[in-house]
């Protein structure tokens, strides 16, 4: 008997919840269970936990049954750009300061729109990069590292 | 009578202060600024905006962020209008009719009369706030654990049965969410749960990070995905004043608007959209020429428009006088009070009466800004939507991770943002509401707080959420709730009330 997946979509968040719900459900027996009257730490995550993966199955077995429009394509350059340009900026901004973060933050996830111009993504960084020094350094005075060499 | 004036006059001198001015109008500036910006929703733009009021005291922080809920709703509806973009999913019902009357070279009236009716709505709002306030704060100190636990159940349910989308998915994503906001370390016990070694973790997860990673990253990525071509109506604008007949046609709609809003507003869940939805449906339906509509009818601007205010304002009844959040932007303020120290509920109104006054009155000043100065400052927010999509969104990621970063001056917060943001693109792509999951996220730690102390005063008996009567009461109407939805012709007629307009 060949199962067709009617609905992608349900088929992969069924798939996602009952992952995630597992982890937390697998994830609480390192935890104390208590009793009703006094719950440990793990108590309520488990319920959660098993509670999702249940839901989760029966969106994964509604996914054979009911008909669903196909999801839209995944955009994967824009997604790895952008995501990729908020890590850059995380791992930047304590070693190379907020400015080198924000240029690279900018370019790289300019990288990830439609058309990419470099006239306009390096004023757009010199810009913002000015901006952000006025807002954050000069007006409201937080502790932002600006360059490598600070 | 006397008390009510003895309040609103307290709230006022807090409101009227120069500071707290200025602080509402920067809200409401910032708010609308980021509010124009297509793509962006009042939930993204809260998120953003958020850490800047971290540095202030209480009463200020908490009025600049109304001020920004108001301005990005209200920029949301400009964008509405111009660009027939919605900025939120309430300003959807705008773009039907608002666009067509841009098209007509009609926006300026359009814009007034939307701000107009906005402004009636927040006006009613803010007295019923007012009126039904202290009597609301008072049931709530009957509540015990129980009750508050029932409740949070109730307002996820229902939170979840008005919004559109598939139920069960939404479900998921509230316990999701739920499991998220355990993380962290557990009060009862000490034990860290779910860190894995991290420090940073065992504080539990930024919601600041999971709001931006959602609803902001997880947006901007969608946005990409799609094409990048739009009518702006800028050249359009001309005059702002409506005419007579402009007026005359827009009380009705106005009114009735502010009464649907009203309602809905107090019901948990996406209270905005469908408020906007319905008094659409209501004025096409009592209007004397239907066939108008979807081709610049000022009604289909107007109600929706006050529609959408009124509820935004009573939407923060619930939050104000229980402490209970319903829905996505209310949790964001539970997360801002608590940040700033305040434990949500009755008690904020009787502890701190000048927070709680001030704020409702604020409110109040805050609407009445985005009237008198947005309006003239329409032509500054038009040059705003003429900059291309792909030089303005890395501007806005790059606000969204200083801002990550900012809450804890850590890199952790934007590395989960990114995590999150990555999670959002994927759950929101596979038909997953991302709401409930913030909602469910912030109401966890308290859910489980009450669930443990309900079970703990009634020694394990889990019959006590059914013997009290408030409680009971509750649940029953979260199960009545839930078993209506499933009924085939419910179903039918809720697709119709949230899909119909939307073509």
């Amino acid at each position: 008997m060949a199962l067709k997946i009617r609905s992608m979509k349900d088929f992969n968040a069924g798939l996602m919840f009952m992952g995630i719900g597992g982890l937390f459900a697998i994830g609480a027996n390192q935890y104390p269970m208590g009793t009703a009257v006094r719950m440990g730490p793990a108590y309520f995550p488990s319920i959660l936990g098993w509670g999702t993966v249940a839901l989760g199955l029966f969106v994964f077995i509604e996914s054979f049954i009911v008909e669903d429009t196909a999801p839209t394509r995944t955009a994967w350059r824009p997604l790895i750009l952008v995501i990729g340009s908020v890590c850059a900026f995380a791992a930047l901004i304590n070693t190379g300061g907020l400015i080198t973060a924000t240029v690279v933050l900018i370019i790289l996830s300019a990288l990830g729109g439609h058309e990419f111009k470099w006239k306009e993504a390096v004023i757009s960084a010199t810009f913002l990069s000015i901006t952000v020094w006025l807002i954050f350094d000069k007006a409201l005075g937080l502790p932002f590292k600006l360059f490598p060499w600070s | 009578m006397t008390e009510l004036i003895q309040h609103l006059s307290l709230g006022f001198s807090v409101a009227l202060t120069l500071q707290n001015l200025m602080y509402c109008f920067i809200g409401c500036f910032l708010g609308t600024l980021i509010g124009v910006l297509p793509g962006i929703g009042p939930v993204a733009t809260i998120a953003m905006l958020l850490p800047i009021t971290f540095n202030l005291p209480p009463t200020p922080a908490l009025i600049m962020l109304a001020g920004i809920y108001y301005g990005a709703s209200y920029g949301g509806s400009t964008t509405a209008i111009l660009v027939n973009l919605p900025g939120e999913s309430s300003s959807v019902v705008t773009c039907i009719d608002g666009y067509q009357m841009g098209r007509q070279g009609r926006a300026g009236p359009a814009l007034a009369i939307a701000a107009l009716g906005s402004f009636f709505a927040g006006c009613v709002g803010t007295i019923l706030i007012a009126l039904f306030g202290p009597p609301l704060a008072e049931l709530a100190f009957e509540f015990g654990a129980a009750e508050y636990f029932s409740m949070m159940v109730l307002g996820l349910v229902s939170a979840v049965v008005l919004a559109h989308g598939s139920l069960i998915k939404a479900v998921c994503m509230i316990l999701v969410g739920l499991l998220l906001g355990i993380v962290g370390t557990d009060v009862n016990s000490g034990i860290a749960r779910y860190s894995f070694g991290i420090s940073e973790l065992s504080d539990g997860i930024g919601f600041v990070s999971v709001a931006m990673g959602m609803f902001g990253f997880g947006e901007i990525i969608a946005n990409l995905e799609q094409g990048e071509e739009r009518e702006v109506n800028t050249s359009k604008v001309g005059s702002l004043m409506p005419t007579w007949t402009d007026l005359k046609m827009s009380f009705g709609p106005i009114v009735r608007g502010t009464a649907l809003g009203t309602i809905f507003g107090i019901l948990p869940g996406s209270h905005t959209v469908i408020a906007s939805f319905s008094s659409y449906t209501l004025e096409k339906k009592l209007a004397k020429d239907p066939s108008r509509f979807g081709k610049g009818a000022i009604e289909g601007v107007a109600g929706p428009e006050a529609a959408n205010n009124a509820a935004a304002q009573t939407s923060f009844i619930p939050l104000l006088t229980l402490g209970i959040p319903t829905g996505a932007v209310m949790a964001l303020m539970v997360g801002a009070m608590t940040i700033q120290g305040i434990a949500p509920g009755p008690q904020v109104m009787t502890q701190k009466p000048d927070l709680f006054w001030g704020m409702i009155a604020s409110m109040w000043v805050g609407n009445l800004m985005l009237v008198i100065l947005n309006l003239p400052l329409i032509s500054m927010w038009v040059q705003f939507l003429k900059i291309p999509y792909r030089v303005l969104f890395p501007g806005i990621i790059l606000f969204c991770c200083i801002g990550a970063f900012s809450v804890n001056n850590s890199p952790a917060e934007v590395y989960l943002a990114a995590l999150f943001g990555f999670f959002g693109y994927f759950s929101n792509k596979w038909g997953c509401e991302p709401g409930p999951l913030l909602l469910g996220f912030v109401l966890g730690p308290l859910m489980e707080e009450n669930l443990r102390r309900a079970m703990l005063i009634s020694r394990g008996d889990p019959s006590v959420f059914f013997t009290r009567p408030i409680s009971c009461g509750m649940l029953v109407v979260a199960l009545f709730l839930l078993l209506i939805i499933v009924l085939p012709q419910i179903r039918k007629k809720r697709e119709e009330v949230v899909y119909e307009s939307a073509d």
